[in-house]
């Protein structure tokens, strides 16, 4: 069982976890979210992501997601009472991160640009909103995000 | 439309989607208290999450029934929806009550698959048909669900008649042969669909029996 983002090989996540974490606490976090009619993780961030976009991509996606969302949320996931689910969920992602070396080659400039310019989409969509409010948009939207990641799953 | 007084009626409770093979179908059950009143219901659904619109459900506008087939409406299945529905009496009307947010592709069920049997002495032939998913009409080609999903594995559970005794094995291929059975000894066969991914709820398969023949040696002694 591997994560294999282009070049970027992943091994050691059970992705089975990370589904059954986030199920665990989608209802709830998602009720949070009433700005129904904005979607960070648009087609346009995830749709045709080639293989050697998708570890620069998915590299960025992960550290704004540990740095910028799940960092605040912690308190939340108290109250939620799926604070457990919440590490599990966090941890793998960290650990994800730790084992993810994109090529910084120049040769990658264009792709690694490609993947910038995806994030940053999904970024400026981020900041349009009160910080709180795009925090719980961006963890209710974890569905769609290990959706995209499963496609670079290998059981 | 006769406006109503919105309030007037608690609202309609237990608001979901039910979804196999991509039929999405909205069901709910009546306010509290108003199970046997003489009510009647109207549906409007979200363009999609991300998107700005209520829309009307024309078909399901002042209905009695209690479920409404919004399949064609959700059937972009990577994009998730919203669906709500408000209780009208005379000119009383509830709140709407609205589900949460529905994403078919992680959240329908996946149907039982076809299952084939076919024996010799000592072994049982399973060919297995993944469904269909659902189509606006018949003369629409035909999906399979395999081709949505194509990590979709299936759970294969075999009871032996005589050893009253069940074995199950998780299988990706579509075909499989179990060998080294007893001859002449009744096999029945269940099989489930499984996505890996979030938890979903699986119908198994009927139940088909078979014997397995007789042993040919002990024939001709």
């Amino acid at each position: 069982q591997e994560f294999q983002f282009g070049p970027c090989r992943v091994e050691g996540v059970v992705l089975q976890e990370l589904w059954e974490a986030f199920w665990a606490m989608k209802d709830i976090v998602q009720a949070k979210d009433n700005i129904t009619n904005v979607r960070l993780l648009r087609k346009e961030v995830l749709q045709n992501v080639s293989n050697a976009e998708s570890c620069y991509l998915i590299r960025a996606l992960l550290k704004f997601y540990l740095n910028t969302v799940f960092k605040n949320y912690q308190d939340k996931a108290a109250d939620f009472r799926v604070r457990k689910s919440f590490s599990t969920l966090a941890n793998n992602f960290v650990v994800i991160v730790s084992k993810l070396q994109p090529s910084q080659e120049n040769e990658m400039f264009s792709v690694s640009d490609s993947a910038r310019r995806r994030f940053l989409l999904f970024q400026r969509a981020f900041k349009q909103l009160d910080i709180e409010a795009a925090q719980t948009k961006a963890f209710g939207e974890v569905d769609i995000l290990l959706t995209w990641m499963e496609k670079f799953y290998q059981l | 439309a006769v406006p109503c007084v919105s309030g007037g009626l608690p609202k309609p409770t237990n608001i979901t989607f039910f979804s196999i093979n991509m039929r999405n179908i909205l069901q709910w059950s009546p306010p509290e208290g108003l199970q046997e009143a003489e009510l009647t219901y109207t549906v409007q659904y979200f363009i999609r999450y991300g998107q700005k619109k209520w829309l009307n459900k024309s078909e399901c506008r002042n209905i009695n029934r209690t479920c409404c087939d919004l399949s064609v409406e959700t059937s972009d299945y990577e994009h998730q929806y919203y669906a709500k529905v408000k209780a009208i009496w005379e000119t009383n009307c509830s709140k709407w009550a609205e589900t949460g947010r529905f994403y078919p592709f992680l959240e329908t069920q996946i149907g039982p698959p076809e299952v084939a049997l076919s024996t010799d002495e000592k072994s049982i032939s399973i060919v297995l048909t993944a469904p269909e998913k659902w189509k606006r009409n018949p003369e629409e080609s035909s999906i399979s669900m395999q081709q949505i999903y194509s990590n979709l594995k299936y759970n294969v559970s075999v009871y032996n008649a005589k050893s009253n005794r069940t074995w199950s094995q998780c299988v990706t291929n579509r075909t499989l042969v179990l060998s080294w059975l007893e001859p002449d000894t009744l096999y029945c066969v269940r099989v489930e669909t499984f996505v890996p991914g979030p938890p979903r709820l699986a119908q198994p398969s009927e139940k088909q029996c078979v014997r397995t023949q007789k042993d040919q040696t002990s024939a001709l002694k």
